[in-house]
Parts: C-alpha cells; sequence; structure tokens
C-alpha cells in the first residue's frame, strides 16, 4: 500500500528501479518536449506520432503517483456531499423535503448529481481515473517484480562496511570455506542466493529474501481492483425488493407481488426466485423499566417459507441480524407495526368489508400509526375511513395519544366519509391515503373504538367494528452475487496490506578475505540492507544472523578477543566442513 | 437481561479513579519537562539538534537506520556497476583485501540496548512517576471497560460515552507500549493529556448510563466490528498526537533553531517523529480495514446491504482514503513530510468527525450514539 510507487526503490540497481519519482518526470518532461516539437514543426506529418506521444503523455501523467494521490483526495472530497445532502438511493423522502425547503437550491444540487453522489457521473469519473491509474501502475510493477523473482540477487558489493548494517568476525577457515557455510546457513533461513560467476572473483555470496512484502502491495492493490468488479457484479445482476406483509398473509417472490423493485441492469422480473412465504406471526418486545423503557429488546417473524413451488414448506424466525437465505437470496426483517382490523356492515346489514389494513407508525417510539379504511363495496355510497392507531391509548387534555410500543390499550380513532374513493379512476392510489375531493365528511368528530366495540354510521350507513388488530413486518427481499466476491478480495486486501507491512525486503551480503598469508583463517564481513522495513526490526534480524553465521561457522568469536587452544579451534573447523561441502554439492556456482 | 447495577456503579468509581490517576500522570510528565534533571544522553550528545536524550543510544541507532535508503542504494549501485566489467576484476579482487584491511572485526557484539524498563528507571523520578500513574490509570480504566461489559452483559461499547471510553483505554495501553518500546515518555503529557480530555468529556457531555442494546445492535458482530474500530481509533488517536508533535519539531527544524526551547529539546526527533508516526498508522491501517470490513459484513446481515453509503460508512470510507493518502504522500516526492503529515492530521479530524458530528447530528443507520 505505502509505496507501490515507492521511492524507497531507488535503492535497486538499475534493472529493478522503480520509477524513482524525479526519473519518472524527467521521462515525462522528454517525451512532452518532443512531442511539442513534433507540433511545431509539420503538423499533418507529425499527426499520428504526436497523437501517441500525447496519449503516452497521458498516461504516464495519469499513472503518477502525484494524480492517484489528488484523485484519492478527490475522492474523499467528493463523498462529503453523499453524507450531508439527503440521498436518492437511502431516503427519497428526505430528498422531497430538501426541494420543498429549498426550492431555489435545491434543482442546482441535483444538476450536479448531488442527490445521487455515488452514482453521479462525475463520482464515477473519479473512481474509475484512480482505478485506471491503479492498474497502469500495478501492471507493470507485477511483471517487474515476476522479472525479479527469475533474477539472482545483485553481486555484494566491495565494502560492506558502508552498508547501514555491517558486522565482521574472524574464523579458522579459508576464505572459499567461510563464506560457503554462510551460504549454507542463509539457504537454511530461505533467502535466496548469488554465488560468484565462474570468471568472476570470488570470495562473496549475496541473498535477498522478502519478495512477498512486494507481492503484498500489488495483492492489496489488485484485490481493490476486484472489490470495484464485485460491487459492479452486484448493481448488473442483484436486486432488492420491498414487501409489507400482514400476519397471516401469503406472498410470492413475483413482479406482481412485491411492493417495491428495484432490479439490477440486467435482471428481469423473470430472474426472481421463485419462493413462497407466509407472515405466520409477528412479536416485538420492549423493556418496561429504567431508563431503556419503551426500547425495543427483539424483534421476531415467524415465518413459514418454501423455495420453490411444491416444495415442502419450512419454519424460520426472521430477526434482525438473522435473514432468512433461500437459495442465496436473503429476506431481511426491515419494519414492523400494526394493521388494525375492521369489519363494515354496510345499510343493507351485508358485511362489505373484513380485513386488516396496515397502519404507518407517525412515532417510531410510541407507534402511534396513520392508516386509511376503504370499503368500496359499500351501499349505497362507497365509505372509507381516516384512523389513528394507538397501542397504548392515553387520552390527555382530549387528545388520543400512545404511552407506549407495546399494545397495552389498544385504540383506534376514525373519521368517517361517504363517497367516491376514486378508485375507477384508473390512476394509481396509496393504500395509505384517502382522496377526499368526492367524499363527504359524514361524522363531525373522530370516534374512538376499543377492540370489540362498534360504531354506527349517521344516516343508516351501516356501521364498522374494530375487531383487533394484527401486526405486520415490513420484508427486504436482496440477491447480490457480488457479495462473496466482496468478501474475498477484501479479505485479500487485508492480507496483502498485512504481507507489505510486515515482511521487509532484505539483502545479506558476506565477504570473506584471507586474514593471514597462510590462507587457513579469514575474516568474513557481513554487509545487511533492509529496503522497506516500514515495522523495523532489521537491526535486531541483522544482529542475530550475524551470530548464527559466525556461532554457525563453529568458531567462537571469543577466538579473535582471547584465541583459545588449538584443539578446540580444531575440533569445530571440522564440524563446519560439513555443510561447506554439502552446498557446494548442491548449488555449484549458482 | 437486565442491567447489573452493583457492577455498574462499579465501573463508574474506576473510570473516576482512572481519570484522577492520569490527571497526576499528565502532572508528573510535566512535571519530567518542569523540572527534570538535565539528561546525561542529553549532555553526551551535545550538539544533538532534538532531544536524542528521550531516546537511548541503542534505539537512536535503530530509528535513525531505518531509513538509511539513499546510503544503501548508493553503496549497491556502486558495487554492481563496478564489477560489471572483467576489467575490474582485479580492482575488486585488491578492494577486497583492503577491505579486509580494513574492516574493523567487532570484537565484542554490540552491547544489547538497555531494556526500556531499565531506560525508565534511569530517567528519573519524575518520569517514573508518571509511567507507573499512567499504568495504574490504565489498569483502573481496564477494570472500568471489563465491568461495564459484566455490568451490560455485552460487549462495552454500544454507544458514544463507553466507545469513548473503551477507545481512550486503547489509546493508552498503545501508548504505554510504545513509552516502553521507543522510550517515548517525553509524549507522555501530549498523549495522556488528550487522554484525559476525551475521557473528561466523555464523563460530562456524553455520560450514558448502562443500558441494554436495541436489537440492531444485539450481533456478535459487535465485538468485532466496533472492537476493530475502538482498537483502530486509539491507535490513530496516539498517530495524531505523535503527527501534530511532528509539525512542531519539523517547524523548529526548518528555521534552524538549534536545540530549541525546552519542549524541543525534549521531544524525539523529527525523523524519530516521522517513523513513529508512520508505524502507528501502518498498525492502525489495517486494523481499520479490518473495522470497515467487518461492519460491511455486519450491515449485509442487520440491513440487507454490505454497503450503502450511509453518513458513517461515508465518514469512514473517507477516513480510510485520508490515510491510504499519508500513506502515499510519505512514499511521493514534495509530499513527505510536513504535508503528508497534514494529511495524517486531516484523517483523524474526518475520523473525529465521524465519531461525534456524523454519528450524533446526521440521521443514518449508525445513530446508536445515545447522546440526547
Amino acid at each position: 500500500m505505502t509505496d507501490i510507487r515507492a521511492p524507497q526503490d531507488a535503492a535497486e540497481d538499475e534493472s529493478q528501479l522503480a520509477f524513482p519519482e524525479d526519473g519518472r518526470n524527467a521521462v515525462q518532461a522528454s517525451a512532452a518536449a518532443a512531442t511539442a516539437t513534433a507540433d511545431d514543426g509539420d503538423g499533418a506529418g507529425a499527426g499520428p506520432a504526436a497523437g501517441w506521444g500525447w496519449f503516452r503523455w497521458a498516461w504516464r501523467q495519469l499513472t503518477s503517483m502525484r494524480t492517484a494521490l489528488v484523485l484519492l483526495f478527490l475522492l474523499a472530497l467528493g463523498s462529503v456531499p453523499g453524507s450531508i445532502l439527503p440521498q436518492q438511493g437511502q431516503d427519497p423522502a428526505a430528498v422531497q423535503n430538501y426541494f420543498n425547503s429549498h426550492p431555489a437550491l435545491a434543482p442546482w444540487l441535483n444538476h450536479l448529481g448531488l442527490f445521487n453522489t455515488f452514482a453521479a457521473p462525475w463520482f464515477a469519473a473519479i473512481y474509475l481515473l484512480l482505478f485506471a491509474s491503479l492498474v497502469g501502475c500495478v501492471v507493470p510493477r507485477t511483471f517487474r517484480l515476476a522479472g525479479q523473482a527469475r533474477m539472482p540477487p545483485p553481486r555484494a558489493p566491495r565494502n560492506l562496511g558502508r552498508l547501514p548494517h555491517s558486522e565482521s568476525y574472524a574464523v579458522a577457515l579459508p576464505p572459499v570455506q567461510a563464506v560457503a557455510a554462510a551460504a549454507a546457513i542463509l539457504r537454511g533461513k530461505r533467502f535466496r542466493l548469488r554465488h560468484p560467476a565462474a570468471d568472476e572473483a570470488g570470495g562473496w555470496v549475496s541473498a535477498e529474501k522478502g519478495y512477498l512484502r512486494e507481492a503484498g502491495n500489488l495483492l492489496f492493490h489488485l484485490a481493490l481492483l476486484g472489490v470495484l468488479v464485485s460491487v459492479a457484479i452486484g448493481g448488473l445482476f442483484g436486486y432488492k425488493a420491498d414487501k409489507l406483509i400482514v400476519e397471516g398473509q401469503t406472498f410470492s417472490d413475483t413482479l406482481t407481488a412485491l411492493d417495491e423493485f428495484h432490479p439490477g441492469r440486467l435482471v428481469t422480473g423473470s430472474d426472481l426466485a421463485p419462493f413462497q412465504l407466509t407472515l405466520k406471526q409477528f412479536s416485538a418486545s420492549y423493556y418496561t423499566s429504567g431508563e431503556s423503557r419503551g426500547q425495543p429488546s427483539s424483534f421476531d417473524a415467524r415465518v413459514s417459507y418454501s423455495s420453490s413451488p411444491g416444495a415442502p414448506s419450512r419454519p424460520y424466525d426472521i430477526r434482525i441480524n438473522q435473514p432468512l437465505n433461500v437459495d442465496s437470496v436473503k429476506v431481511y426483517l426491515i419494519g414492523h407495526g400494526y394493521a388494525p382490523e375492521f369489519t363494515v356492515t354496510d345499510a343493507a346489514g351485508k358485511v362489505v368489508y373484513d380485513e386488516a389494513p396496515p397502519f404507518i407508525p407517525a412515532n417510531t417510539g410510541t407507534f402511534l400509526s396513520d392508516g386509511v379504511v376503504k370499503v368500496p363495496d359499500a351501499a349505497p355510497d362507497q365509505l372509507g375511513f381516516i384512523g389513528v392507531f394507538v397501542p397504548t391509548g392515553v387520552t390527555a387534555g382530549g387528545i388520543l395519544d400512545s404511552a407506549f410500543p407495546a399494545p397495552y390499550n389498544p385504540a383506534v380513532s376514525l373519521l368517517g366519509y361517504a363517497g367516491d374513493l376514486g378508485l375507477n379512476s384508473g390512476l394509481a392510489q396509496s393504500v395509505f391515503q384517502l382522496d377526499t375531493s368526492a367524499m363527504t365528511k359524514i361524522t363531525s368528530r373522530p370516534f374512538l373504538l376499543q377492540p370489540g366495540q362498534s360504531f354506527t354510521l349517521p344516516g343508516g350507513r351501516g356501521k364498522i367494528t374494530f375487531t383487533g388488530y394484527k401486526q405486520w413486518a415490513s420484508l427486504a427481499v436482496t440477491y447480490d452475487p457480488g457479495q462473496v466476491p466482496a468478501l474475498i478480495c477484501g479479505m485479500l486486501a487485508i492480507a496483502g496490506l498485512l504481507l507489505s507491512f510486515l515482511v521487509r525486503r532484505r539483502r545479506v551480503f558476506v565477504r570473506a578475505v584471507p586474514a593471514a598469508a597462510d590462507g587457513e583463517r579469514s575474516v568474513v564481513t557481513v554487509g545487511g540492507l533492509a529496503r522497506t522495513d516500514a515495522s523495523g526490526g532489521f537491526e535486531d534480524e541483522f544482529t542475530e544472523l550475524v551470530a548464527q553465521l559466525s556461532s554457525g561457522e563453529a568458531t567462537p568469536r571469543s577466538i579473535i578477543r582471547a584465541p583459545r587452544g588449538a584443539p578446540d579451534g580444531k575440533a569445530t573447523t571440522s564440524g563446519a566442513q560439513q555443510p561447506a561441502s554439502h552446498d557446494s554439492k548442491t548449488d555449484p556456482g549458482a | 437481561m437486565s442491567v447489573n447495577q452493583s457492577m455498574a456503579s462499579l465501573s463508574g468509581d474506576f473510570l473516576i479513579a482512572a481519570l484522577m490517576i492520569y490527571s497526576a500522570s499528565v502532572i508528573a510528565f510535566a512535571g519530567d519537562f518542569a523540572f527534570g534533571r538535565p539528561r546525561r544522553a542529553a549532555a553526551k550528545a551535545g550538539t544533538g539538534l532534538t532531544g536524542t536524550a528521550l531516546i537511548d543510544t541503542g534505539e537512536e541507532r535503530e530509528l535513525a537506520t531505518v531509513g538509511a535508503g539513499a546510503d544503501a542504494a548508493s553503496a549497491d549501485g556502486v558495487t554492481v556497476d563496478g564489477s560489471a566489467t572483467p576489467a575490474d576484476k582485479a580492482r575488486s579482487q585488491a578492494a577486497e583485501l583492503a577491505d579486509a584491511a580494513r574492516a574493523k572485526v567487532v570484537a565484542s557484539p554490540p552491547a544489547p540496548p538497555a531494556s526500556g524498563w531499565q531506560a525508565i528507571g534511569q530517567a528519573g523520578a519524575w518520569v517514573r512517576a508518571g509511567v507507573v500513574l499512567s499504568a495504574l490509570g490504565a489498569t483502573a480504566h481496564l477494570v472500568a471497560v471489563v465491568t461495564r461489559g459484566l455490568a451490560v452483559h455485552r460487549a462495552p461499547w454500544g454507544n458514544m460515552y463507553e466507545f469513548v471510553t473503551a477507545l481512550t483505554c486503547v489509546a493508552t495501553l498503545f501508548f504505554l507500549y510504545v513509552l516502553i518500546r521507543y522510550r517515548a515518555w517525553a509524549l507522555g503529557v501530549f498523549v495522556m493529556g488528550a487522554v484525559v480530555l476525551a475521557l473528561g468529556l466523555a464523563e460530562t457531555v456524553i455520560y450514558t448510563a448502562a443500558g441494554p442494546l436495541v436489537p440492531a445492535l444485539q450481533s456478535y458482530w459487535l465485538s468485532i466490528h466496533v472492537t476493530a474500530m475502538t482498537l483502530a481509533t486509539g491507535v490513530f488517536f496516539v498517530a495524531a498526537v505523535l503527527g501534530a508533535l511532528y509539525l512542531i519539531a519539523e517547524r523548529y527544524r526548518a528555521r534552524g533553531a538549534g536545540r530549541g526551547n525546552g519542549l524541543i529539546a525534549r521531544i524525539p526527533s523529527a525523523d524519530q517523529l516521522d517513523k513513529l508516526t508512520y508505524r502507528t498508522v501502518i498498525f492502525g491501517f489495517p486494523v481499520w480495514t479490518f473495522g470497515v470490513i467487518a461492519g460491511a459484513i455486519w450491515a449485509d446481515q442487520a440491513w440487507g446491504r454490505y454497503w450503502g453509503w450511509d453518513p458513517v460508512e461515508t465518514w469512514a470510507f473517507i477516513t480510510w482514503v485520508l490515510y491510504a493518502c499519508y500513506l502515499h504522500a510519505r512514499a511521493t516526492a514534495g509530499w513527505r513530510g510536513r504535508r503528508a503529515h497534514y494529511i495524517q492530521l486531516i484523517g483523524f479530524v474526518s475520523l473525529v468527525t465521524n465519531m461525534l458530528v456524523v454519528q450524533v447530528f446526521i440521521t443514518g443507520m449508525h445513530s446508536y450514539a445515545g447522546v440526547s
């Protein structure tokens, strides 16, 4: 993450150089200059070349770190209005309110797409450019890493003392064997090694480790790309639908049965999963004491469902945090409310209405709810009622209110109308609103009913009985095929991040020179270089490594400080030749 | 399950105790600034621009070598070029011998850096008092958080008050680690001061009595998502303090003002602060990323979509992008140093905005702050 285009890589040798900032700018400048001269000259002849030059220039600009940085900034900045202004996708009603309260400003904001920020073309432009920039950087780097993985580490510098970390120790071995022994230990630690070629001066070995750092870095960025693709898959092939369902009702996952349907771009009604669901019972419980009084403690929608027509029906409890999963289509509980039940008998004494229309909570704390009753079959005139339902009714100063969300004292207050409901006008009508334009009020004041009570309508129009109440649940049905890929990519991104932060790419060089004229003893110098040591700790690793290299040769360092007797030295020396010969067998000058 | 009131009041008492002990530790750290004896190492370092005293020699070396890429690069490049031609072979042979002659044979292994504890022991009574008080306060704080959890039978970060309480606990514990690992007690007065401030505000402004959770929060994802967010916020909190100190130190260095006043002389050098900030952020960033992903998984379970640009989600995303900006800026010529740190601080501002403004004042799915 940190340095996908990192200047630390300036530490690379020429062949592995990865875009040092200044170098890249120089290239850009010269490319731009070349294009400019071409344009100044024969315009027609230079056309294609200039076009290519500009393209290359633009591509370089786009894939530069600076551009990526600016685009990241813009991405952050561009997200801000989406959190401040109401958004069409989350809360269309709030957007409408905003239009009403800011009639002058709102249309302008709308032109800028600020009520649908995250689907706005300019927002898409930012993230698509960002991802183009990312691809332009990551792909070449992937190839470069693949190349590096095949190439051996660079030759050991001559003066290891100039490296950030270096230490020396003396051993009772000739230089070649001392280096071979060190190489064996380094190989055991899974370092990649480079030995001198046949025509090169010997006495050294280079070792490198930590390629996973760059691999993790690339993995992280590619995984982000994968997240974007997953989101796109969800947007194309997924869908989201809403359904309000009263206890006892059944619905099938079909276009006509759903209240709202938001399909992905490539989804049609026939793509819906053919399941069927019945709401058996809904229950909500609330805390009844303490500071949390009235706060819900649990919701439970008991349903039975069959995954396809004719399949056996199975029970399930849909709760918050516990959706129903039917063949990767998920059904969520997103809301609930009350549906008071009424029967209406008309003037002729015929029961013309026996339903439980859902009422919408106007106050989600007390569940004081609004709704309407439409009785189109009543004679002589159609009847309509505007009502308020309270689960725990209290009357304070003549005003009906609800004191608690649970149905301890349910009551309903109704206002009656007679006339034409307007259902035959052909226009779609909300089931939650009564169009009273062609109706007359038949009750001067609202009348209050408790379960079981009836009200006789004036003028011999019949009566309405509040028989009880049911509860309803609103369910969201969603299908998102991009979900699992997005999760996998997210996990890969974290894995990549951790690798790139925790692994350090480091090189260790070992050189040995004869310590005396007889060539039987040598001084070994170890140099270390961590190119990116974000989490720190190379110092400790290097110290430990040197200790192992020197003791692995079984030549205690104390030999230098206070040379010991010959027997001691001999015993250890013979031991040390074991790994050395083994090494030369398996790896003859690789 | 009902709230265990005696446990809840125990938690409240411990938190007040922690707040008072923390305040005492701030006074101790400040006392070190005011009256602490001049440091031996500082006297030895003599010409050091900044308070190298605060970072013992062993540590200083470790910190200093991390960024030595440029030196290494030249050494590396020279050698590869040099041995490329056969003509150089003899020369390199000769150079090797010269090397050997020059190579300073280390007669003894480098002295192991004294442990952080020893360093604290040698740093004077004020520092010792500050560290001990901080640790004591952190213990009380931890007890407060745990007993709160026991009182409400869930992870104790279900509302804003509990969240701030938990994240300051994380910040303190993380800082104690940094303090011991990097001998950074000079930062104590700043970090612990910020902790006292945040905790004091939590106690007075957004206090919420122990209570049960709404159904949406009754999920084991609360422990996963909010724990990660708490942890990351605590770590970014420390990073922000370090970044602010960096800007102070860097400004001083840019002015070429020498050793500077008492403050500058005592905080670590700009380079050390830069590295420390970076390491802190790269610890926090994956945790934050994980927290956001865990939140997405939870959102999918609770709300039916894994990402819906809810205001809090949007700001978590903005924060993530800004910290990513910092990490990239740090690797971009012309943006390293001061500019990168400004970005980091903007990232922290967006994090705090999310916590204190968006969650409280903007209605969304995440309106659980419980602040009235």
